[in-house]
């Protein structure tokens, strides 16, 4: 991100997939001209070598001044992994040029014999020595090691970790450096006459020459995990410094006299560090550094630097204040400052790919220029005919849809239910989810789906819902739903009659009797004897309901041995009493009941439903219980294994697996009690349907009554929060008080305030079955279901006229009363 | 001319030009040949976590587990100005929320975003839950399981040959003992694998084997520590750390682990600490700046945005926050020139294109509004930031008064990003303009809920029930309004004349 890009002063695109890296660049009077004018040597991986002397020509086209700035270009064999300019040969002052090949050093001279023209100057490469190497280079450093004024030493670094010394033309001594992996950047310092490098370690490490010339003689290559042979002085590092990261290059500069800095580029940082190896300065780094340069010291004490990084930026620092920010047209692997004929501290930048660059800070804005956004032609008669047709559009869109949506009365789609009947499939409960999609309009899709009984109690009930979700086409959600009911022979079969049974209910009915085994074609054909009064069928479960009907009396007997089962049985029947004499053609068929409700038996099912609830509180409770002792147990522990000085655990583990233990039973217990709710739940909910059957038919009530009387007893849902017990005690003394109350004041009032009190689980069920024995009662004296309250100004005062006066205060008072018993047992139990 | 070279120096040359999968290549190779080769080993793990690596002074990512079971703030009920997660009432004198929005956090919105900024600390579960999950928005339930599994993708990647380290089998003992590959390998466990738990592991052995002298394993404990939520363990190492070396990575990750600790005054000296050894470092004035923003202290920010400019005027951060806060304070043309600085310094992007269109139209240069946001609307890059470039052109086209024109702008907000609760304020406006109450009453109540931390729809709610009579929701939209926007003159107002009536009643 800059403002200003680069500006190129001279440029040159070298070979055609070439490659060339950090050490590829090197900035020198490399032909001793005398005149000062540095010359880029240039060197690729590929083994070319390019030596220039770029000057500005604007008249010439570019490729035209390549040539003219092209001072030399030979292919070496190898391939070139650095160059260098400095004295390398004895007893010459003259600079030469080492070329570093992965296995071989050679030094070179240059020479040009000048022409007749400007351009007939010519330039000769001469081999002066060359060292083949035993080992991989990797890069190489000089100066003049040992303080010995006059010429330069080399120094490469191997692949493998070993430091090969040469003085010119002889080879020294080579050494290991300690604990090598991988080869880091390597310079040399002068000053304290030492080498640094960053190790596989990431540290900074200095080594003084004196060090490595003593050390031990390193021909073989150590076991990195051996300690050094003895013999010899062991190689250490004069000092260290941890950087925790890997350095891309390493500079000394002494732009000053008092002391040099060795400037570090890390991968995210970079370090300025005194000869003693303390950081002076540092600068973290919020992108991707490439390559650096320190270049010289404007203000006494600061040294300013060049840093390039991987989002085309060539950056001027001032220690570590950003000076200057130009954008480059590549990401440079190199970096150098070099003054030519025309122009003095040109930037050289090297690019990977060979994009040699010269070029100078200025003010030219950074040639990054906005994609133009298709603007679309100012024909304003179009645009003004667009406009009035999307206007339109949108006019129209706005009348039929919008954000909020409108109810509509047409439905999209129709849910039609078959259930295929076969008996030897066994049965119910199923919650399935199907996904399909509707191919368009008229056409239907057929989901088919299995029903199967869940558990080995009968059903509460054999009827089913189906809701279809979808969406229509604008993108509205939609809800269908439709009901459908399951045969009975899914759930039983026929068998033999029982006589004695424990529970029996008598349906009368004002028609003849009819036959059982026509109303029940699908049991009586495999029934053995065919006696027409009698039917016996067996739940899959095993228990056994028989129907009588009787042979002289318009009575029908339905006994079994468990209450609830008797459900199914009877609402199957009533339901196929109704629907035998309709087809007959019967019009003032009626049927009830005669005889006193069975609210014993059916408060059994409610007391085994309200027994399985405790315990299924008691196990709750033990196992939160357990739960906080394991939750202790555990702090416990992992306070002590925190802690610094170990402690014994002082049997808390065999504690833990104890708790652990107990947690799990509990677990298993509450999920065998859960079990035995559900199925107790599904009784109760049989029993209250049969009950509320039996109620109306009882007393006749109307279909809307048994809604209300439905909602109010029929069990939702059971969960722990909230039970059947709770939520239908407040539902029915609601009604007590409500519509079903003798005193009409009340019946006004008492609908419109709510007092509603938290409803929490009952202590026991004295009062539940109070409630419910005194609905029954007040259904069977003649009380009105209603809600609406208009109804209920006017029903009721119809039944008081109908009813006694002096049994209704009588009534109040029994209900008084018991409230008040009610509130003294909550207020003794705890 | 082919010309041969060693491939583990090609390789080591591609990984210094970051050429990582050239690198990782060549080391396949070379494992393939000789399978105990610990350099090309230790190069292509290097070259496997720079591929995957971020700075981890970045990483900030609090989840909702994190923040609400989080056992370690000091005090529930902090002080005015001493905690992140109470901002004061601006005590830097800066705009209100009347001009300058808030986030849910009840903090201004900031010029740059960061991880940090996205949402803020919600003050409870509550809220902390009931964030509009929307993508830009969603804040994981935990730190600890989904964002970094999701940042660690490499760890992920299936490789047809199976992991390249598998790290059950590793003998961290073994590496732990040997330097110049234990580092390499911890940061290839932590970056790539993102498996604190051994790098944990590895870490806690190699400081032992360094004899607890190398500060640099101690960060990678405390950034251990600090990933496992024992922030006050990687305190200590922090701590330690900087008695042996002066890091600025140290500093950063100390003064984020007193930043998750909510104890912002400690960071901010840490901060300050930090300079004093490294005078004009970039990223400590950010951390300060950014710190004082959180803090609503936003005239401090920009004094620290400031002095981060003057060390490195390229930083982008910087000039967006102070834009922004310009902006707000009501010099739109001064906001502009940063803004166009950004533009000018290459970043190209619809927000800032958004940003300019907005600042332009405030700066009464109507000639460049239109063309900017066209320009936004070129570079959008996701549905939110679309839902936002047309609720601004809504909002300059309500200021010139073509109300059909923001009409379907902010039906077009809303078509984008259906959650956009701005927008929903707005059209309820212009609907009950048209009379339409109902209508306006349903975009209201749809944009209270979907941003509770807005005082406006509440406070039109309010305006609206009192109008058609409904003096009891008007009150509570009223209250509602004021705990959003204790100081807004007009819900007070309200609310006042409401007491009145109801006493009068």
């Amino acid at each position: 991100m800059s403002l200003f890009k680069a500006r190129d002063w001279w440029s040159a695109v070298l070979g055609k997939g070439e490659e060339f890296d950090q050490g590829c660049l090197c900035i020198g009077d490399v032909d001793n001209s005398g005149t000062g004018h540095d010359k880029v040597v240039v060197g690729s991986y590929m083994g070319m070598l390019r030596i220039f002397s770029p000057h500005a020509n604007v008249s010439n086209e570019g490729g035209q001044n390549l040539i003219d700035s092209l001072l030399l270009e030979v292919q070496l064999q190898n391939a070139i992994i650095q160059v260098e300019i400095g004295k390398f040969v004895s007893c010459s002052e003259l600079l030469h040029l080492a070329v570093l090949h992965p296995r071989k050093l050679s030094v070179y001279s240059i020479s040009g014999t000048a022409g007749n023209v400007e351009h007939g100057v010519q330039y000769q490469l001469k081999l002066i020595y060359e060292h083949n190497l035993q080992r991989t280079a990797c890069n190489m450093t000089y100066g003049a090691f040992g303080g010995v004024t006059g010429h330069h030493s080399l120094c490469i670094q191997s692949m493998d970790g070993m430091l090969m010394f040469f003085e010119q033309d002889s080879y020294s001594f080579g050494r290991f450096l300690p604990g090598f992996l991988l080869p880091g950047p390597l310079a040399y310092n002068p000053r304290t006459d030492s080498f640094l490098t960053v190790s596989s370690a990431r540290q900074l490490e200095c080594y003084k020459y004196e060090t490595l010339a003593v050390a031990t003689e390193a021909e073989t290559r150590p076991g990195p995990d051996l300690p050094l042979r003895t013999g010899g002085k062991r190689l250490t590092a004069d000092w260290i410094l941890v950087l925790g990261e890997q350095a891309l290059d390493i500079s000394i500069s002494s732009f000053s006299h008092s002391s040099s800095s060795i400037f570090v580029l890390g991968e995210r940082n970079l370090y300025c560090v005194r000869d003693n190896g303390q950081i002076r300065f540092m600068r973290k780094l919020e992108f991707n550094p490439s390559c650096f340069l320190p270049y010289c010291s404007v203000t006494d004490g600061t040294t300013n630097l060049l840093l390039c990084n991987h989002t085309n930026m060539l950056l001027v620092y001032q220690d570590v204040t950003l000076k200057w920010a130009a954008q480059l047209s590549f990401v440079p692997v190199a970096v150098r400052v070099a003054s030519f004929p025309d122009l003095k501290g040109l930037v050289v930048t090297l690019s990977s790919d060979g994009h040699l660059l010269c070029s100078y800070m200025g003010t030219d804005p950074s040639f990054f220029s906005m994609p133009k956004v298709d603007a679309r032609e100012a024909d304003y008669e179009q645009v003004d005919a667009e406009m009035k047709k999307l206007q339109k559009i949108i006019r129209e869109a706005s009348r039929t849809q919008d954000i909020l949506p409108k109810a509509e009365t047409e439905e999209d789609l129709t849910v039609t239910v078959s259930v295929a009947n076969r008996s030897s499939v066994t049965i119910l409960m199923v919650i399935c989810c199907l996904h399909f999609l509707f191919l368009g309009v008229g056409s239907s899709t057929v989901v088919t789906f299995s029903v199967f009984l869940n558990g080995h109690y009968p059903p509460a009930d054999l009827t089913g819902d189906i809701t279809v979700s979808y969406t229509s086409p604008t993108g509205v959600p939609r809800i269908l739903q439709s009901k459908f009911s399951l045969p009975l022979a899914l759930v039983c079969v026929s068998s033999s009659a029982a006589k004695n049974t424990k529970f029996k209910i008598t349906v009368d009915t004002n028609q003849p009797p009819v036959d059982l085994s026509s109303i029940f074609p699908e049991f009586s054909d495999k029934s053995e004897h065919k006696d027409g009064n009698s039917l016996a069928l067996q739940f899959l479960s095993g228990a056994k309901v028989t129907m009588v009907a009787s042979k002289t009396s318009q009575r029908y007997r339905i006994q079994s041995d468990s209450f609830e089962d008797m459900w199914l049985v009877v609402k199957e029947l009533v339901q196929r009493f109704d629907l035998h004499f309709s087809k007959l053609g019967v019009k003032d068929f009626k049927k009830s009941f005669s005889g006193p409700l069975p609210l014993q038996e059916y408060f059994l099912s409610v007391d085994n439903h309200f027994q399985l609830r405790v315990s299924a509180q008691q196990y709750q409770d033990l196992l939160s219980e357990r739960a906080v002792q394991f939750r202790a147990i555990q702090r416990r522990l992992l306070t002590r294994f925190k802690d610094k000085t170990p402690a014994p655990l002082q049997n808390l583990d065999t504690l833990l697996d104890a708790t652990y233990n107990q947690v799990m039973a509990l677990a298993e217990a509450a999920e065998e009690n859960r079990a035995s709710l559900e199925e107790a739940f599904t009784r109760l909910r049989s029993a209250t349907h049969l009950l509320l059957l039996l109620l109306s038919l009882w007393q006749n009530l109307t279909p809307d009554q048994t809604t209300i009387l439905e909602a109010t007893l029929l069990p939702q849902q059971d969960t722990p929060q909230l039970g059947w017990e709770e939520s239908c005690d407040a539902a029915v003394s609601h009604l007590l008080r409500s519509c079903l109350s003798w005193n009409p004041k009340d019946q006004a009032t008492s609908l419109a305030q709510i007092d509603a009190p938290i409803l929490g689980f009952p202590q026991e069920t004295a009062r539940l079955k109070n409630h419910i024995t005194l609905l029954c009662d007040r259904i069977g004296k003649g009380g009105r279901l209603s809600l609406t309250s208009e109804a209920n100004v006017q029903v009721p005062a119809q039944v008081q006229n109908l009813a006694a006066p002096g049994k209704l205060s009588k009534w109040q008072e029994n209900d008084g009363e018991k409230e008040m018993r009610d509130r003294h047992l909550s207020k003794s139990s705890p | 001319m082919e010309v041969t070279m060693d491939p583990l120096f090609l390789a080591w040359s591609y990984f210094r030009r970051r050429k990582f999968q050239q690198c990782a290549d060549i080391c396949t190779k070379l494992l393939q040949d000789g399978p105990y080769d610990q350099a090309a080993w230790s190069l292509k793990t290097r070259a496997f976590t720079e591929m995957v690596y971020i700075d981890e002074t970045e990483v900030d990512q609090e989840g909702i587990a994190e923040l609400m079971l989080d056992e370690s703030s000091i005090a529930q009920v902090a002080r005015p100005g001493t905690s992140l997660r109470l901002p004061g009432t601006s005590q830097g004198g800066g705009p209100t929320q009347a001009v300058r929005p808030m986030t849910q956090s009840g903090r201004p919105i900031t010029g740059f975003v960061r991880p940090s900024t996205q949402s803020g600390r919600p003050g409870t579960m509550e809220q902390a839950i009931k964030t509009p999950r929307t993508a830009s928005t969603a804040r994981p339930v935990t730190g600890a399981t989904g964002r970094f599994i999701r940042l660690g993708t490499a760890s992920m990647l299936t490789n047809p040959d199976g992991p390249f380290i598998n790290l059950s089998r590793l003998n961290l003992a073994k590496y732990s003992q040997k330097p110049h590959l234990s580092r390499t390998l911890f940061e290839y466990i932590f970056h790539h694998e993102n498996d604190i738990k051994n790098a944990l592991d590895l870490a806690a052995q190699a400081t032992e084997h360094a004899q607890f002298k190398d500060w640099w394993w101690k960060v990678q404990l405390g950034k251990c520590y600090y990933r496992l939520g024992l922030y006050r363990e990687a305190e200590k190492q922090f701590r330690s750390a900087l008695n042996h070396q002066e890091v600025v990575d140290t500093y950063l990750y100390l003064a984020k682990v007193y930043q998750r600790l909510d104890q912002p005054i400690t960071a901010l000296n840490l901060f300050k600490q930090g300079l004093d050894h490294f005078p004009g470092e970039v990223t400590l004035l950010t951390g300060i700046a950014r710190i004082h923003e959180e803090m609503n202290n936003i005239t401090s920010a920009t004094e620290y945005y400031k002095d981060v400019l003057k060390q490195d005027n390229t930083h982008v951060e910087a000039i967006a926050c102070i834009g922004s806060n310009h902006f707000y304070t009501d010099q739109p043309e001064i906001a502009l020139r940063f803004y166009r600085r950004l533009l000018q310094m290459g970043v190209y992007n619809c927000q800032l294109y958004n940003n300019l269109g907005l600042c332009c139209f405030y700066a009464q240069q109507y000639d460049m509004t239109l063309s900017s946001f066209e320009r936004a609307l070129a570079l959008v890059a996701s549905d939110e930031e679309q839902a936002d470039v047309w609720y601004n052109i809504g909002h300059v086209a309500v200021g010139i008064g073509d109300l059909t024109l923001a009409y379907q702008c902010f039906k077009l907000a809303l078509a984008f990003n259906n959650d956009h609760a701005e927008a929903y304020n707005n059209l309820a406006v212009l609907e009950l303009r048209k009379g339409r109450v109902e209508q306006s009453k349903a975009f209201l109540q749809t944009a209270a809920s979907l941003a509770p931390h807005m005082y406006e729809p509440h406070f039109n709610l309010s305006i609206l029930s009192d109008k058609i009579g409904d003096l009891q929701s008007s009150y509570t939209a009223a209250q509602k309004s004021e705990d959003a926007f204790p100081e807004h003159v007009d819900t007070q107002q309200l609310l006042k004349l409401l007491r009145e009536h109801f006493a009068a009643l």
